[in-house]
């Protein structure tokens, strides 16, 4: 099912899809772009540029709360909190719905899946866009992502002239779009034909994840580290990061569990209670975050977790971010080196 | 399609508390019809008490032990600090079992040769419990357990009185330095494995204790001539999740909460030693 709406028409088709669901989509927000739930007046963005954190927290939120208690004497009551709500996630990159996609191994595929992420999975439609404005910082090609096709896509969106053509991939696609097929006329074109251009950096990724299983000890660790000052961001913008904690939050009588957003780049991550830190500098949690995206991940699915969204190279105040590592490791072209 | 929660604690009470030493009790805890769940020796369990936290515990009783769950627990944190203030009867939440657990089939048929130290005796207790409860199975068991001091022993009645009259059982006990009330062997742990010069033949070690002691036991056993495949231990980690999913246990391709806490050494050698 193949089916067109105008741009500038655009804000209806919101409209009906947040009557009965959570819309999820690129809004301006001061000076970044983020995904926001829709409201009247949001300032969409959907050619910008990738979004300053990555949408996985429509699916892994930055909290959650997932119970509560009430205590009573020596009694205790735990009811579950269920969040049930359709979500439609609109506008999602290619990059980032690859990025969603490793998530779905870590949160579903592995034993025992995770209900909190896969309910939400399950009851999201999304709607993937081609990208049309790539950013300088963009380097998905390396990673096989296809800027202009979201393989996993509910509905696949591109914007031609003017109009944003809708191709439904899924049952839940094709539902999507016959709830607002009053707003919509057939599509008049068949294939996308346009011209994506990002960079490679000059990266050689070829064989780096089994080159570095045996390169835990390597001398280029004991150097890469020096410029992180910890401070996580990479971990909190990066699409494929998924560390989290677990916190209580309440008093003796009553209160909740929850569960946010957690950084292996953060000293008491590993921190136990009888003061022993497997990871005690930077040094063991830079190596810890970039040998899980390059080696550790990579060996249990056989791809590297990294998608070229270029987040962390924006958003690193000292440039560590993965295209430095991945050089520092030496994958990088010959003629580069 | 509706999928439970794993993070979901269920109910669970504290049939009593005993301390152990001056800073390890050991509670027993049942769900609601006895067992909260089934498990094996070295698996774990997260316990919950709220609003203060949750935090993962081995499980130190013996799958054979039907009524209740044990866990004998340091003060060193904040959850385990909290779960020596509480009294009998109180609720706490609980979830698990998780870990893979000690590989009892795989041991069938050989002599075993337990080392604890200090609080490190708790999930090795699970196994020689269930060992005990199928003695047929394996051969010999020894047990090499020691202290810091007479005091900081767990489990001393036990495992003086029923551990040491099992039938072709040795006990083999040990504190770090002289105290006044105390006749038996002192010495550091690793240094009386060497003394007791344990032959590797059908032989399987399996240790748990601090980390410097697990160290030098590993090398001890080393010269005495075991391979890594026949020397056994178990991981403690920080965990939040238990299921494989929250990172701190991430060690390599494996997390610890999931695909251990029990690596044989030769697991272990193929991993990053960031434990």
């Amino acid at each position: 099912m193949k089916k067109m709406i105008a741009a500038d028409e655009l804000a209806k088709l919101w409209i009906r899809l947040a009557e009965k669901s959570t819309l999820f989509l690129p809004v301006q927000d001061g000076p970044t772009v983020l995904y926001q739930p829709w409201k009247d007046g949001a300032q969409v963005e959907l050619e910008a540029f990738n979004s300053a954190i990555s949408p996985k927290d429509i699916f892994l939120p930055r909290e959650e709360t997932y119970l509560h208690y009430h205590c009573s004497g020596q009694s205790l009551e735990l009811a579950a909190v269920e969040d049930d709500r359709a979500v439609t996630a609109f506008g999602i990159h290619p990059c980032d719905l690859k990025a969603i996609e490793m998530l779905d191994r870590v949160f579903m595929e592995q034993e025992p899946a995770d209900s909190l992420y896969q309910k939400r999975r399950e009851k999201t439609t999304v709607v993937a866009l081609s990208c049309t404005k790539p950013d300088p910082f963009c380097f998905c090609g390396i990673f096989d992502v296809d800027p202009l096709d979201a393989p996993g896509a509910d509905v696949m969106a591109h914007l031609v002239d003017g109009y944003m053509h809708l191709e439904a991939r899924t049952e839940k696609g094709k539902a999507l779009l016959e709830e607002a097929g009053d707003l919509l006329e057939n599509s008049t074109i068949d294939k996308i034909e346009r011209e994506i251009k990002t960079t490679d950096f000059g990266l050689d990724i070829k064989g780096l994840p089994e080159d570095l299983k045996s390169r835990f000890d390597d001398p280029a660790w004991d150097e890469l580290y020096k410029s992180c000052l910890s401070c996580g961001v990479c971990t909190y913008v990066c699409p494929t990061c998924y560390c989290f904690d677990v916190e209580d939050y309440g008093h003796d009588a009553e209160g909740e569990r929850f569960r946010c957003w957690d950084s292996c780049m953060f000293g008491h991550f590993t921190q136990m209670a009888g003061g022993h830190n497997p990871r005690p500098s930077r040094k063991e949690r830079v190596r810890q975050r970039f040998m899980h995206k390059l080696q550790y991940y990579p060996e249990v699915y056989n791809e590297i977790a990294c998608v070229g969204c270029g987040r962390c190279l924006r958003s690193c105040p000292v440039n560590l971010d993965i295209v430095q590592a991945i050089k520092a490791l030496g994958g990088e072209k010959v003629e580069h080196r | 399609m509706s999928i439970a929660n794993p993070l979901m604690p269920q109910m669970a009470t504290i049939l009593d508390i005993t301390a152990e030493t001056p800073d390890v009790k050991t509670l027993r805890v049942s769900g609601k019809d006895g067992l909260p769940f089934e498990f094996m020796p070295g698996q774990c369990a997260m316990l919950s008490v709220l609003p203060v936290g949750e935090a993962i515990f081995s499980i130190t009783s013996s799958p054979t032990c039907r009524d209740c769950l044990e866990f004998s627990i340091k003060n060193v944190g904040k959850v385990s600090s909290y779960l020596h203030s509480l009294a009998p009867g109180q609720q706490i939440g609980i979830r698990g079992p998780y870990g893979n657990g000690f590989p009892v089939d795989q041991i069938k048929g050989k002599d075993l040769l337990f080392i604890g130290g200090g609080i490190g005796l708790a999930p090795l207790r699970s196994l020689i419990g269930y060992c005990f409860a199928n003695r047929d199975d394996y051969g010999q068991i020894d047990i090499v357990y020691g202290a810091r001091s007479p005091a900081d022993m767990i489990r001393k009645s036990e495992v003086k009185e029923t551990w040491a009259e099992q039938p072709n059982t040795n006990v083999h006990l040990t504190v770090d330095a002289e105290f006044p009330d105390w006749k038996g062997h002192i010495g550091f742990v690793p240094n009386y494995v060497t003394e007791l010069a344990f032959t590797p033949a059908n032989k399987v070690a399996i240790t748990c204790g601090p980390p410097i002691m697990i160290k030098f036991v590993l090398q001890a056993l080393d010269k005495l001539g075991f391979a890594p495949e026949q020397v056994i231990t178990t991981l403690e980690m920080r965990m939040k999740c238990g299921v494989g999913k929250c990172g701190r246990c991430n060690l390599g391709s494996v997390y610890v909460c999931k695909d251990g806490p029990v690596f044989s050494l030769a697991e272990l050698n193929e991993l990053p030693g960031e434990y």
